[in-house]
């Protein structure tokens, strides 16, 4: 019995070391840091945006002889999990690549440097994408930096368009219904607009920026003790309302009920559909011959017109514990610099400095550079809910959207939704 | 110590052994010393202490805190487990894992033991059906989800496609994205991939019954059916309990096929105990909270298991 309570008072004991749960800061203002740097710097992204390190790493790798990045690529759903356990096993990275929307919920718990002395040496900090990096800032500190994004914006077929008699993309929502009821009818074949209906990552990623376009937000105040506006939320429902129209009225294909993402864009790009909120992900290099120089795309249109796009993708920044802090600092500012951005675009990703919207730029790449102009327009839900509320299959987002579009109705929807945002609010404050 | 050793020693050895144990109550064999039965297991034990007790007891404690994925923690004593009574989602996934262990166990139990019949002489062909019958289990559960996944998509998968070409769909049902079909096509995969298992299983027990007993049977008259149930079942018991409680387990325990194929969804109506628990840890980050849930889980299983191997014990005494 004796030997038993010791046992558990060791493993309390060793429970405790890592108790504090925050590993040491890192020195940034120590001299020469993130200069001809030397050693391992590893990385860690997650597979989603594999591409655009890959992209950097290579390049970074064939011009530093001194220092190596050593690219580890992790599954999305995975890359919390993981981090959060070289966290608590005190053996970090050097640098990771944080979808934006996780970077809130990694700075709230001290797991990243205040990059905020290394952020004020950038040059071009002023045109660093606004909604990224305002993911990534508490008060007055930022704990990553926009590295490369990931943006949804309204795509559609300009021959469809013209087929359909419409003079250009809509600039409101009740243009959107108007013109994917008009593409309907006229155009044989084609539906007006699809969704990936069994996916609540991309319903949030290309819906919400319809309801931050109309001037409203689903969370405000200051984490840790935020407010849910969804119950009362008139652009929430003009979104709900356009998508169950336009799922009732057929403007959509059937196959949108249950594309969990997999088929996502497929359709736009066999020239059946003429919207498609998407990002240039799914675009890059998949466009078809017969396509080309036929597809345009704006920022999504608000209820009353206004513009807006999901700010997604990546920041970046130094674990708190790193052991090669400055050679990932050197990377870091590597891949920031402009032509390391400017040319993001060819691995399917968004710059994040606006200074890289060039003649130059817009003419190389057309679509994403309509994502890129409008980067001081986007937005992403700051919360420590988002995974919660939104991402995931049992998220409230993905019942309301479900019960609405598909279901019962918007009124029910919505009505029962408030509570449940509510309580994943509280879940993931606690 | 075994009937058949002592069975299989000669007479006098037994005698002696016998005696052996009269003189040492505690069943001490003194023709080897202590020491050697604890080298023997020593390895054994080890490996229990090192890999379940300090994994078991740590878990405990991790149960006691409100320990987060990350960040700090605290010790919160029994107030996880307190909060466990509240958690609707919990008591839902609970419900709806009996009620999917309840579909499923005995189709498995009935479906392995018609395809142990039809297999178990080696007659012409019966190799061959075993591989068959036994194959879904090899593949594996997730393989088989994923295949399903993309079977049962409307419109391209070929589940949708012959339910068409037969008319008895449109060719365009979304199985997976509503509760109740959901779970039928969920069932049907684990009835389909799990009946293997149990079908070597009982085949093993039938190919031990001494062909003897069938043989008295049939000279006293008793037809296909008597001997079946008056003698295949009776001694096959000890092996369809440890069928029942392997299946019984690992629907308790059911978690890939759903994350696979419905995520839990729509809502939470599809969630599976383990879900919710994975969706505690690794999701709403509350670790503390969710190793608390697999403590009772644990438990649950724990109890349910001894409660099968007991009623089988009383079985066998009667």
């Amino acid at each position: 019995m004796r030997s038993l309570a010791v046992a558990g008072a060791l493993l309390m004991a060793l429970a405790g070391c890592g108790g504090a749960g925050v590993l040491p800061a890192v020195n940034v203002s120590q001299a020469g840091f993130g200069e001809h740097a030397t050693g391992t710097v590893r990385l860690w992204v997650r597979a989603g945006m594999a591409g655009a390190y890959q992209y950097l790493t290579q390049r970074f790798n064939a011009t530093h002889s001194d220092v190596h990045v050593e690219l580890t690529v992790i599954p999305d759903t995975q890359y919390v999990t993981k981090f959060a356990t070289a966290v608590r096993g005190r053996d970090v990275p050097d640098v990771v690549g944080i979808d934006d929307i996780n970077s809130t919920l990694l700075a709230f718990h001290d797991s990243l440097t205040n990059m905020t002395p290394l952020l004020r040496q950038l040059p071009f900090r002023q045109q660093l994408s606004p909604g990224h990096l305002n993911l990534a800032t508490i008060g007055k500190r930022s704990f990553a930096i926009p590295v490369a994004a990931d943006v949804s914006v309204l795509f559609y077929n300009k021959e469809i368009f013209q087929k359909a008699g419409l003079s250009g993309p809509p600039k409101t929502t009740a243009q959107i219904l108007s013109d994917a009821r008009t593409i309907t009818h006229k155009v044989h074949g084609v539906y007006g607009y699809s969704i990936a209906g069994d996916n609540p990552g991309i319903l949030g990623f290309t819906g919400l920026p319809i309801v931050w376009a109309s001037k409203t937000h689903l969370f405000s105040g200051a984490l840790n003790d935020q407010h849910v506006n969804v119950g009362h939320n008139t652009a929430l429902r003009a979104l709900l309302t356009l998508y169950r129209t336009m799922w009732v009225q057929h403007l959509m294909p059937i196959s949108d009920r249950t594309d969990s993402g997999a088929t996502w864009g497929a359709d736009f790009r066999a020239g059946t559909v003429g919207m498609w909120p998407g990002n240039w992900a799914s675009l890059a290099g998949k466009i078809p011959s017969n396509l080309q120089g036929k597809i345009g795309a704006v920022a999504f249109p608000g209820v009353g017109g206004g513009r807006s796009e999901f700010d997604g993708g990546d920041n970046i920044s130094i674990p708190r514990g790193a052991h090669n802090p400055s050679g990932a600092w050197e990377f870091i500012k590597f891949a920031l610099a402009k032509q390391q951005q400017a040319n993001l675009p060819a691995s399917g990703f968004t710059p994040v400095r606006s200074d890289v919207y060039t003649a130059q730029f817009r003419k190389r790449f057309p679509l994403d550079a309509v994502a890129l102009a409008n980067l001081k327009s986007g937005y992403a839900e700051k919360t420590l809910a988002y995974n919660l509320a939104i991402n995931q299959t049992s998220s409230p987002f993905t019942t309301m959207i479900t019960d609405a579009v598909f279901g019962g109705g918007v009124a029910s929807a919505v009505g029962g939704a408030q509570s449940g945002f509510e309580r994943a609010l509280q879940e993931a404050e606690d | 110590m075994s009937a058949t050793a002592t069975v299989s020693r000669p007479a006098g050895q037994e005698s002696s052994r016998l005696k052996v144990v009269r003189r040492h109550p505690r069943g001490r064999i003194p023709t080897h010393r202590p020491i050697t039965g604890l080298t023997l297991v020593a390895p054994a034990v080890l490996f229990a202490v090192a890999f379940v007790l300090v994994p078991l007891v740590f878990a405990i404690y991790i149960s006691l805190t409100d320990w987060p994925l990350i960040g700090k923690y605290h010790f919160v004593g029994f107030q996880n487990y307190a909060q466990i009574g509240d958690d609707q989602t919990f008591w839902h996934a609970t419900v709806y894992t009996l009620t999917y262990t309840a579909i499923v166990t005995v189709p498995i139990l009935l479906i392995g033991y018609a395809m142990a019949v039809f297999v178990r002489e080696n007659k012409r062909g019966a190799t061959f059906f075993r591989t068959i019958f036994f194959l879904p289990y090899v593949i594996g559960l997730s393989t088989l989800s994923f295949l399903a996944l993309l079977e049962l998509q409307p419109g391209s998968g070929a589940i949708n496609a012959v339910l068409h070409g037969l008319h008895i769909t449109d060719g365009q049902t979304a199985w997976l994205v509503n509760t109740v079909p959901g779970t039928a096509a969920i069932c049907v995969l684990v009835v389909w991939a799990a009946s293997g298992l149990t079908m070597m299983l009982i085949m093993a027990g039938m190919q031990g019954i001494p062909s003897d007993v069938y043989e008295s049977a049939e000279l006293d008259g008793a037809g296909w059916w008597d001997r079946e149930l008056r003698i295949t079942v009776p001694m096959l018991r000890r092996t369809i309990a440890m069928s029942l409680i392997l299946s019984i387990i690992g629907s308790f325990l059911a978690f890939n096929q759903f994350y696979i194929l419905t995520q839990g969804g729509p809502g939470t109506s599809t969630t599976t105990v383990v879900m919710w628990i994975y969706e505690r840890a690794f999701v709403q980050l509350h670790l503390g909270s969710a190793t608390a849930l697999s403590i009772v889980l644990i438990v649950v299983v724990a109890l349910v298991s001894a409660a099968q191997f007991r009623l089988l014990r009383v079985k066998d005494d009667k």
